[in-house]
């Protein structure tokens, strides 16, 4: 039969944003695939480039809408790597609890996107409605809905809130018997099983090939975290374990992409429990906001020569921010910021994943891998 | 109960991946040595000052010899004002994850589970940091890695269409960020490109506007 480009996107359910798949069929059957990205690119690096180390945050923050505080993180991570700053341990307690909450809200915001994108519209109203738990817990700590803007170099923005302990406690516990409920909802749906099992096939040694990275590759059935592997924060003084899945030999499915997420999802809610029972200080004290507890002093020049590099599991891969120091206004700004966006990497990847399926498959497979084009076009 | 990657382990397995770079380009101008992290966490990562020439050949050295089989990020920095034979750099990071294809048992697949407390020597998930620098010239380059990490590809293609730092060897490179029909030579993280921010702080002292300089008007914004 005669083979013919086609174009998905860049509006097409199937994109999670704005970018283009040209897809070359033969019949029904995919040949050949071509990404075609950078419709909302606004040139953040470029940006960054004229902002001091504080302003930065906020850019960060909108990389990704369905991730912020991860993305914000990752940046500052990374600054104070340049300026050579210590946290306090309690604020790296707090940066836990901001991050895990975010994970668990940025992955119940892709399970909503993709139950859908796979015939399952209740699994969508689920996951936004524990979803709305986890932002209120977010807007407690960070004062907005979205963009939190909560990291600072040295520390956090301001302290876990009067009661926070207990409202975090008693939603996570819920947020635990709910995943129960997702897992009743999808493992048994037929629909969802058809067309998710045995489906884009991923080996792990392939994906980090070819720059894949985060619970794609965990849902391959390797361990690999950043968040053991290149430790950070106090990771390793929670209690968790690290999600992996037990794929077939033919490698990771869209399910076990699934699995593995919602297996995430448990986890950092038991991290972030632990947080509150670890934090020191306890969770029920509040520091005002600027305390040393809670805020180091950082410097806030960084001289020419200085770098700053930081790998962070973000929750759809490993994210990083390239930072050199000794840009304008005598070292206030950086040089030049460069990010590591685990999306852009793998949207090439899951997009030849899907030669040999149908085309049918194509939303499947693309939304298992948890595009987000925020990030991916910066 | 949580792991992690012990840093004594890690700063043996660092000198060590240092020592067989030496080693093995002792007759280039290749360095490598065993760095910290500045911030709180002092962990050891390696970093590698590469001559131009020899940049895919190291890189063959680190993938199949070396076992570092990821490629992180590749970016460029261009340095108007830098040292002559930095007036662009490209900035390489790798990293070793010693991922492997789980086995396979009777049909079946078992995890691969690492124990982080244990691993030594090769096995201690490292960092790499590569730094070439490119003197001064109008059409910069590098040898591709295209070839070595598949993930380099893409990589690669963004720094040239941010940069302008051409990656020889790169096959079907094309703009991927900005359109298509950007004007060729037109990179936008090039350092003569000013965006109108960058002389003052517009949105803390003139939100409005109202003070714009009349050397101001021509540029963009």
């Amino acid at each position: 039969m005669a083979e013919m480009w086609i174009s998905m996107g860049p509006q097409h359910p199937m994109t999670h944003g704005l970018w283009t798949l040209k897809v070359k069929v033969d019949g029904e059957t995919v040949v050949d695939t071509e990404p075609d990205l950078g419709y909302i690119h606004r040139g953040v690096e470029k940006i960054c480039e004229a902002r001091d180390f504080t302003k930065i945050t906020t850019y960060c923050d909108r990389l990704c809408y369905a991730s912020a505080n991860t993305w914000s993180h990752s940046y500052i991570y990374s600054a104070e790597d340049l300026l050579e700053v210590e946290v306090p341990e309690r604020a790296e307690f707090i940066r836990v609890i901001a991050v895990e909450l975010q994970r668990i809200a940025s992955h119940l915001m892709w399970l909503g996107a993709y139950c859908p994108d796979v015939g399952n519209l209740t699994g969508m109203v689920w996951c936004l409605r524990e979803r709305e738990m986890m932002m209120d817990l977010l807007q407690e700590l960070g004062g907005s809905r979205m963009h939190y803007n909560f990291p600072r170099v040295g520390g956090v923005k301001r302290d876990l809130p009067i009661g926070f302990s207990m409202r975090c406690r008693a939603k996570l516990s819920l947020f635990l018997e709910r995943i129960q409920e997702y897992e009743a909802l999808l493992d048994e749906s037929t629909i969802f099983l058809v067309r998710t099992q045995g489906v884009g096939y991923a080996k792990p040694e392939e994906m980090v090939n070819h720059g894949v990275t985060g619970p794609n590759v965990r849902a391959g059935g390797v361990n690999y975290d950043v968040r053991w592997a290149h430790p950070y924060s106090v990771y390793d003084q929670l209690d968790w374990e690290v999600a992996v899945e037990r794929p077939s030999i033919k490698g990771a499915d869209n399910y076990d992409r699934y699995r593995v997420r919602v297996e995430e999802m448990r986890q950092s809610a038991l991290m972030t429990l632990d947080a509150l029972n670890k934090i020191p200080g306890g969770a029920e004290t509040h520091y005002a906001e600027g305390d040393e507890k809670i805020l180091s002093k950082a410097p806030v020049r960084a001289p020419e020569g200085a770098t700053g590099f930081h790998h962070f599991e973000d929750s759809r891969g490993e994210s990083m921010f390239y930072l050199v120091g000794g840009g304008d206004g005598r070292g206030k700004n950086p040089y030049r910021c460069s990010i590591r966006s685990p999306m852009f990497i793998t949207l090439p990847y899951a997009s030849k994943c899907m030669i040999g399926y149908k085309v049918a498959d194509i939303p499947s497979i693309m939304g298992s891998f948890d595009p987000c084009i925020g990030e991916t076009d910066r | 109960m949580a792991m992690k990657t012990r840093a004594d382990f890690a700063e043996e397995s660092a000198q060590q991946a240092v020592d067989e770079l030496l080693t093995r380009w002792s007759g280039t101008s290749l360095s490598a040595e065993v760095c910290n992290h500045s911030s709180g966490f002092k962990r050891p990562f390696v970093r590698i000052e590469c001559p131009r020439n020899h940049w895919r050949a190291v890189a063959k050295h680190l993938r199949f010899e070396l076992g570092v089989d990821h490629c992180s990020m590749i970016t460029g920095i261009h340095w108007p004002e830098g040292a002559d034979d930095r007036k662009w750099e490209v900035v390489v990071h790798l990293m070793r994850m010693n991922v492997t294809n789980p086995p396979e048992r009777g049909g079946w697949t078992e995890q691969v589970i690492h124990d982080a407390e244990i691993l030594q020597d090769d096995d201690v998930p490292m960092e790499f940091e590569v730094r070439i620098g490119i003197p001064d010239t109008t059409r910069p380059s590098v040898q591709s890695v295209q070839e070595v990490w598949v993930g380099a590809d893409w990589n690669e293609k963004e720094t040239w269409d941010l940069v302008g730092i051409d990656f020889e060897g790169h096959e079907k490179m094309r703009r991927v960020l900005q359109p298509h029909d950007t004007p060729p030579g037109y990179h936008p993280l090039q350092k003569q490109h000013k965006i109108r921010y960058h002389d003052f702080e517009e949105m803390y002292d003139d939100a409005q506007g109202f003070g714009r300089k009349p050397v101001d008007l021509g540029k963009i914004k």
